[in-house]
């Protein structure tokens, strides 16, 4: 029985070839023994198969095969129990939409439109709207077994345990800096009050005594000189006080540089990325290419860009009802400036507040200080430039500071390219 | 009776040192000035002083360390503290080790006037 033949092989027993399942003929390729079916292999398959959906089990990872031009699915178990699916029925994109939180569904558009223009790879990062939130992060390649540039071979790993201890962690995080900076500004204060308090101790001191030289008989005149002349020394070291914070905390003489804006904004974005990406708030940047340098402080402008980065994040933070979304844009503008603008969808703010958004100390926050606003402002006074807000047409509000391009750069550009928005950067969104 | 009285100031802020010596002649007392903890231990004036004006925070031997030090050597001169730091915590502590009050600067001559009679008991 097991002594199959192979007529064109002419030869026994013939050279058998596994494929799949199945045994064919190394020669002529006709199926083998029993239909083709290899002794044990059912077996030994169902096995590794259980072994495989163990290991998926325990990684929380399925394994997917799409083919992005069909749009046909075959997905592992896992997948379907990642996604609460019936697993009875075929897995489809469309199907699996109907999980993906409605945030989160821009990203799969992306990644259809990623595929058809042959991506070699994606990742992406994606909640689920299931009975509770998942966190997944998707990894697909396309297939090099074939080539069929349209099929896609992918893992989707449910990361929710990762994700909430990492939030807890930055939670905490967020707390101890915050904890941090009270302490010094604490530390701060208590230091500045008491180099304040001993010249207004003597102040008033003195003039007490001067009063009571005064007033006694006869009046002590010489003794009154003295201590009003003590007084004035008082009140001039306690000025010198006040002098010494300006020189700490006021404006240093900047230095001035050649700042690429672009550059610039790019390093801030990446040191608040994560931060970003907690506060869940998608971030495009639209630079301009052609962006012509300014002169200035390049880090000055950089606690420009982070303070109106985090402002904007943190005007998001009780946005629920729709997404939360940062763009920054730069662009050369009409008046031979280059334009950082800042846009979120954020809670805005309201008629009576305009005018004092840039005031020292006002704040709307609750661990504000409420100076980011106005130290921003003078810095890009500083720098010859405007700081602005509006209201967006929808919700939100852009902030946006203009500095004038580097004089030697203005005549030199072609105004008809200046400003189309290139290198457009969509980032991941992370739940 | 109380012109008779030595007040000694331990302060190493010298507009402390030239400004409260007047007042406090002013009320009536004979005045005493050191720039520190160390200089006025050493001194002649310790068994004589009536009530001391003691700052809280200086260089070397610190004001609650003087206190502690005084206590050591069973002396019982009143003590009014004073002290540009506003820290309740360290005042209630101050108190509790038998200081007769802590001042905060800037404290205004009727306080100073005030705490004085206090400690040295008139009125």
């Amino acid at each position: 029985m097991s002594q199959s033949t192979c007529s064109k092989a002419k030869q026994t027993p013939p050279e058998w070839r596994g494929f799949g399942r199945h045994l064919l003929c190394a020669t002529c390729g006709s199926p083998g023994p029993q239909g083709g079916m290899v002794p044990g292999v059912t077996a030994a398959l169902k096995r590794h198969e259980t072994l495989l959906a163990e290991i998926e089990r325990v990684s929380s990872t399925g394994g997917f095969c799409w083919h992005a031009a069909t749009g046909k699915m075959t997905c592992t178990d896992e997948v379907y129990r990642i996604f609460e699916l019936d697993a009875t029925k075929p897995v489809t994109l469309q199907l699996m939409g109907t999980r993906i939180h409605p945030e989160d569904l821009p990203l799969l558009d992306d990644m259809v439109e990623r595929a058809s223009a042959h991506a070699s790879g994606f990742e992406y990062q994606l909640r689920l709207r299931t009975e509770t939130v998942k966190y997944l992060l998707l990894n697909a390649r396309r297939s090099e077994a074939t080539d069929d540039q349209a099929l896609y071979i992918g893992a989707i790993q449910d990361v929710t345990r990762r994700r909430l201890s990492e939030d807890a962690l930055g939670t905490l995080r967020c707390e101890l800096a915050r904890l941090a900076r009270v302490s010094s500004l604490g530390t701060l204060a208590a230091s500045i009050a008491h180099e304040v308090n001993q010249p207004l101790t003597g102040i008033t001191i003195n003039a007490s005594t001067c009063l009571e030289m005064l007033g006694s008989d006869p009046p002590d005149l010489d003794g009154a000189r003295e201590t009003a002349r003590r007084t004035i020394r008082d009140s001039e070291r306690a000025c010198e006080v006040i002098a010494r914070l300006r020189a700490l905390f006021g404006k240093r003489g900047g230095k001035t540089e050649s700042v690429d804006l672009n550059g610039a904004a790019r390093e801030v974005i990446a040191l608040s990325l994560s931060d970003l990406h907690r506060r869940r708030v998608t971030l495009r940047t639209e630079f301009a290419e052609d962006l012509p340098l300014v002169t200035g402080d390049r880090v000055q402008l950089q606690q420009v860009i982070l303070n109106l980065l985090l402002n904007a994040a943190e005007a998001m933070s009780a946005v629920e009802d729709r997404p939360r979304q940062l763009l920054i844009r730069t662009e050369f503008d009409a008046a031979n400036q280059a334009r950082l603008t800042v846009q979120d969808t954020g809670v805005g703010f309201g008629p009576e507040e305009a005018p004092r958004l840039f005031e020292a100390f006002y704040t709307t926050k609750s661990g504000g200080m409420g100076i980011g606003l106005s130290v921003s402002r003078s810095i890009i006074e500083s720098h010859s430039g405007h700081l602005w807000a509006e209201l967006n047409a929808g919700a939100g509000a852009t902030f946006a500071f203009s500095v004038p391009a580097r004089e030697s750069d203005c005549g030199a550009h072609d105004r008809s390219v200046v400003g189309a928005p290139v290198d457009t950067v969509r980032l991941m969104r992370r739940a | 009776m109380a012109d008779a009285m030595l007040v000694t100031i331990v302060d190493d802020d010298e507009s402390m040192r030239q400004s409260l010596p007047d007042l406090v002649s002013k009320f009536g007392f004979r005045v005493r000035t050191f720039t520190s903890a160390e200089e006025f231990l050493a001194s002649d004036c310790v068994a004589r002083t009536n009530c001391l004006i003691l700052d809280v925070a200086m260089p070397g031997m610190s004001g609650p360390d003087l206190q502690r030090e005084l206590s050591r050597l069973g002396q019982t001169i009143p003590i009014v503290f004073i002290t540009g730091q506003r820290d309740q915590d360290l005042r209630r502590q101050l108190l509790a080790e038998g200081a007769v009050t802590c001042l905060f600067k800037p404290f205004s001559a009727a306080a100073l006037r005030e705490a004085l009679n206090i400690a040295l008991g008139v009125s």
